[in-house]
């Protein structure tokens, strides 16, 4: 313990670092700015004030709210950044803030939340919602978040990162967040827009957008993107340099290429949306023991959706909101292997996976005493995977499992403003399945602003991760995998404490303190009475942290995160680090208006500790700067970006998983983009 | 994201400033309302906007005052601690700090000349004639135009095209 007294010092130090400059930036910036502001809220018209944002949170408390009355530490990145600091995946934007990192295994983006992200899962312990809509998939619970994306990130408006557990409005997988996607409404284009991008590695992208208002209360929007990857032409693993594996060297095997379709049309009180994105990747990695440098070896994953959602006010008091949905989500994967005589065996795996579902919630308010204090949130939801497949084939067809699986959930939430400046948000959702039967799950915040600009939070929630289907019913017929249909829930336990301070008009800072305990992790272990690998309920985690990000947004167009936290979390019995789990993250973001509305500078710093990988050695810890330059309206409706990622040419690895050989993968070094979009 | 340029407040940017928009909103109900001839507060002196309770807008009401006029006409700001300290206004925003006591502010000021604004849920509802609340990341109001009417004041049609209508005036305006 003694050992980390040091560690805690720093983060002291970071903590007033971040608040001495917040106040020297306070008293600077204040009076001139009101008035700089005043004036120019002044020449706006009605309608053009009716288009400024603010700060809201959706997901949080499903409903619109400010982000300080929301009941966990939130962060939002908007369209604004994803133009300013050229971010190309929801991977990246979530990964710019505190406590949030993503991996990447040069097959999938992995997403770390608060030093969780264990080499081999599928990201399943976030929940990923694109305007409400859960993308996780049914069978591997796991979420389009890398280039395989729903949607377009330039179709993003906003993305709201809610740390924390979510299971009690929403049921599986937000045991460590949930991330929301906000998309863009066709009346934001009012026309058409094509964009077009170059980037490093022979890599080459499209984009075709329409969007129009419909009368008064209709919208639509229709995106189409292309992208096309070459990969780096070699990439070099010392693992396997060997002259009978071309010396560690494979050859463009890294290709990836994608297309999306993402469509929504709003009439009046209903709205239809409908996403697909198919990705192919080419792995370079020889992971899962494929042959090494052999371009067969790639998955093909597909995921779509059709959403249709009805909103109304039933009364002054009483909203109603219902959604019905159909999700399909496909995954290929094929895996060249020398066989016995010596030549290759390309083995091929598939899942599919469908489902549909429903839900309808009820939000009420009250006029009258007393319970206009209350602000209600109620409703049930149905979900039928009706189709769950998975399917391989070697020599012979080894796997050939469908199952189906129901879940039906009741959730109650009710905010009571207890004083005015404190509210109680309690609520509590059952979720019961057909496997393995229910779970209930609580939340509980208190939320206190003692004076203006300051708010106190306290939470603490409970979350659950369904077991999925893969880890339920795959096996590989007694090779070297069987199936568990036996598993049960995991479970996570969060308290936490926030404070979000308002220190000028402009800048706020907000800091989190948190600690989780997270039991009946589902692991594959080996099952001593077989030697075959099993999936089992057989891991716990506990970790404790904080949080700080300082985040400023001037009139001129200014703006910038400072952000840092720190992670202890470790496996319960051993007390040992977890496997990719890095320490420290600290992120730094400058953008600097060089003309006033016309051209910006951007830089991104972003800090990683070292993590500890799979065979208990470590990757190093690293540091990346990121820059972009974005010109807007150059030319008649023509913008312009040119990102160089990895600036100064760091080299770093993440750590590898247990399906390769390599302890640890190494990155892209410098890169560039070329990104130009022309509105008509 | 069209592309106009007027600023970054126009450019997409989330911005915190939510009362500072709000302020700009008030500064622009007086020019779509009209209050009757006979008001306290006398025709073509300055405009009055109080703020009743803890006042979030910080020095933007004032600010905007400096930087402009509605119609000519000079804007005065005063705020008031307790409904009991309210002199005549043309418009008076109600502070969520004074939420829990709506039902006697409206029973003293309900039926005088003033418009009534707010940003607490169910405001309009319960008799305020404009309440601000947040839709889409976007500062919204709902207008309660029965209630405006019954006060004597008349709120144009563009301002209603622009607003949620909770309780419908009597034959439009």
């Amino acid at each position: 313990m003694c050992s980390t007294l040091p560690r805690r010092a720093h983060q002291w130090l970071a903590v007033c670092c971040l608040l001495a400059t917040a106040v020297e930036a306070a008293e600077a910036e204040k009076p001139r700015n009101d008035r700089e502001l005043a004036a120019k809220l002044a020449d706006l018209s009605l309608d053009q004030l009716m288009n400024v944002q603010v700060n809201t949170v959706y997901a949080a408390a499903r409903h619109e709210q400010r982000v300080c009355e929301a009941p966990a530490a939130v962060s939002i990145i908007t369209a604004a950044d994803i133009r300013r600091y050229g971010y190309r995946t929801l991977a990246d934007i979530v990964a710019s803030v505190p406590g949030c990192y993503s991996t990447y295994d040069r097959n999938y983006h992995h997403l770390g939340v608060r030093g969780f992200s264990r080499p081999g899962d599928y990201d399943s312990r976030v929940l990923v919602l694109v305007d409400g809509h859960r993308v996780n998939d049914n069978i591997y619970d796991s979420p389009p978040i890398g280039t395989y994306g729903i949607p377009d990130v330039a179709l993003i408006e906003r993305v709201e990162v809610i740390r924390g557990p979510g299971s009690a409005l929403y049921g599986s997988n937000a045991l460590l967040g949930v991330v929301n996607v906000v998309t863009k409404r066709g009346k934001d284009l009012q026309g058409a827009e094509l964009a077009a991008e170059a980037a490093s590695f022979g890599t080459g992208k499209a984009r075709l957008t329409l969007g129009t208002r419909i009368g008064s209360e209709g919208d639509a929007l229709f995106s189409a993107s292309a992208y096309d990857s070459a990969g780096p032409r070699s990439l070099y693993y010392r693992e396997y340099d060997d002259p009978a594996t071309n010396h560690g060297v494979a050859r463009n095997c890294d290709d990836d290429r994608y297309g999306n379709v993402f469509a929504a049309l709003t009439l009046g009180e209903v709205t239809l949306q409908a996403a697909y994105v198919s990705r192919e990747k080419g792995i370079p990695t020889a992971a899962w023991e494929t042959r090494f440098n052999d371009r067969r070896t790639r998955t093909t994953d597909e995921r779509g959706y059709l959403d249709l959602k009805w909103q109304r006010d039933l009364t002054e008091h009483l909203n109603v909101q219902a959604r019905l949905y159909y999700d399909y989500a496909g995954y290929a994967g094929q895996y060249a292997y020398e066989d016995d005589g010596g030549g290759v065996l390309v083995s091929r795996e598939r899942t599919r996976d469908q489902w549909w579902g429903a839900e309808l919630v009820f939000r009420h308010t009250f006029a009258d005493p007393p319970f206009d204090r209350h602000h209600l949130a109620w409703g049930v939801e149905y979900r039928d995977n009706f189709e769950q497949a998975l399917w391989g084939r070697d020599s012979d067809v080894y796997l050939d499992e469908r199952s189906r699986s129901t879940v039906c959930a009741v959730f109650l939430q009710d905010e009571i403003r207890i004083l005015r400046n404190l509210t109680l948000i309690a609520g509590v959702r059952h979720d019961q399945y057909s496997t393995f039967g229910g779970t209930t799950n609580p939340r509980v915040s208190l939320i206190y602003h003692p004076f203006a600009g300051t708010t106190l939070k306290a939470l603490y929630g409970r979350a659950f991760r369904a077991p999925n289907a893969y880890e339920m019913h795959y096996h590989d017929n007694g090779y070297s995998q069987k199936a568990n249909p036996s598993l049960q829930p995991e479970t996570i336990d969060t308290f936490e404490l926030v404070l979000e301070q308002r220190l000028t008009e402009h800048l706020r800072l907000a800091a989190s303190a948190f600690a989780y305990s997270m039991q009946d992790i589902v692991t594959q272990q080996v099952d001593p009475a077989d030697d075959l690998l099993v999936f089992q309920n057989a891991g716990g985690a506990r970790a404790r942290g904080v949080e700080a990000e300082l985040a400023g947004n001037w009139p001129s167009g200014l703006r910038g995160r400072l952000g840092y936290a720190f992670v202890r979390a470790e496996d319960e019995e051993t007390g040992e680090r977890l496997v990719n789990s890095p320490a420290h993250l600290a992120r730094l973001n400058v953008s600097v208006p060089l003309v006033r509305d016309r051209l910006f500078a951007s830089a991104e710093l972003q800090y990683t500790s070292r993590r500890r990988t799979v065979a208990d050695a470590h990757v190093a810890g690293f540091c990346v700067a990121n820059f972009t330059l974005y010109a807007r309206n150059l030319f008649k409706g023509l913008d312009a970006s040119l990102s160089v990622y990895n600036l100064f040419d760091k080299r770093y690895a993440d750590p590898g998983s247990t399906e390769h050989l390599q302890e640890a993968l190494e990155q892209d070094g410098r890169t560039f983009r070329l990104q130009l979009t022309k509105r008509f | 994201m069209a592309g106009q340029a007027n600023g970054p407040l126009l450019a997409g940017e989330a911005t915190e400033r939510e009362y500072a928009i709000k302020a700009a909103f008030l500064y622009h109900f007086a020019s779509y309302v009209t209050w009757p001839p006979g008001a306290p507060m006398g025709a073509g002196k300055a405009l009055v906007i109080g703020v009743l309770g803890a006042d979030p807008f910080g020095a933007m009401l004032d600010e905007l005052a400096k930087a402009k006029s509605v119609d000519g006409r000079q804007v005065v700001v005063r705020r008031f601690h307790t409904v009991d300290d309210c002199t005549p206004c043309h418009i008076l925003f109600i502070s969520a700090s004074e939420a829990e006591r709506l039902g006697p502010v409206l029973q003293k000021l309900g039926g005088s000349p003033t418009l009534l604004a707010a940003d607490t849920q169910t405001a309009a509802a319960r008799g305020v004639h404009v309440n601000f609340f947040i839709e889409s990341n976007k500062v919204r109001f709902e207008v309660n135009a029965g209630a405006a009417q019954r006060a004597g004041l008349k709120i144009s049609s563009k301002l209603l095209r622009l607003a949620r209508i909770v309780e419908p005036g009597m034959g439009g305006s």
